[in-house]
């Protein structure tokens, strides 16, 4: 676990740091039922990403960072 | 993106941003290593950056973002049900308000009669990849991030 979180939250924009992660390929397709994970409110409040999605016709999330 | 989710707001269409890894750590912005430090980032994007979605934080190991490609800034699109009718492996406002426009036509169609059947549809799209943008963050994350940068993509 501990060198999964050092390797995801790698501390270099390194080829061998990043591209490892870039799997979009193999990310779930469309019209296939989307994973569902939990994820917390800026007030770390606690939520999942089904919560979100279900509470309208259609939601879009973009994933991102600061950096 | 945060217009984009103001327009179609009435329209029934949900918008968040999710926070996953720092892409570009550097002195000013490091990598993660805690919670409370991923919280404070995730404030920072809508403090600094002006993020006016909701804002979700994935895991500290990113279960969410590595499961859905671990792409630095893409955008799914996900129905009601879970199902995913959108996914795109970067994020364009273009290419987001296109399929927002496209599906909030459906539930009128619909009700309208119309027997609609889902099918695949592929296709390229292009962004604008806003380099001067890039480069002001790169710089406000700290040298260390433009210089890593400029060795992995030395024409970039």
């Amino acid at each position: 676990m501990d060198n999964l979180l050092k390797h995801y939250n790698y501390d270099s924009f390194t080829p061998e740091k990043f591209e490892p992660w870039l799997n979009f390929e193999n990310s779930p397709k469309t019209g296939s039922s989307a994973p569902d994970f939990p994820l917390w409110d800026l007030d770390q409040t606690a939520t999942r990403l089904s919560a979100v999605w279900s509470q309208h016709d259609f939601t879009v999330v973009e994933f991102g960072s600061f950096t | 993106m945060n217009a984009i989710a103001d327009e179609y707001a009435s329209k029934n269409i949900g918008a968040v941003f999710l926070y996953t890894h720092e892409a570009h750590p550097g002195e000013n912005v490091p990598h993660l290593t805690s919670m409370e430090q991923k919280f404070r980032h995730a404030q920072l994007l809508r403090d600094e950056l002006g993020v006016t979605r909701r804002i979700l934080v994935d895991s500290l190991d990113g279960a969410c973002h590595r499961a859905y490609g671990s792409m630095p800034n893409m955008t799914w699109i996900f129905a009601r049900s879970g199902l995913i009718v959108y996914k795109s492996d970067w994020t364009d406002a273009h290419s987001v308000e296109n399929a927002l426009s496209y599906f909030t036509q459906i539930p009128a169609r619909r009700k309208a009669g119309e027997r609609l059947a889902p099918f695949h549809v592929e296709r390229l799209d292009y962004r604008n990849q806003e380099r001067d943008q890039f480069y002001k963050r790169l710089e406000q994350n700290g040298q260390k991030a433009v210089d890593e940068f400029r060795d992995a993509f030395p024409t970039g």
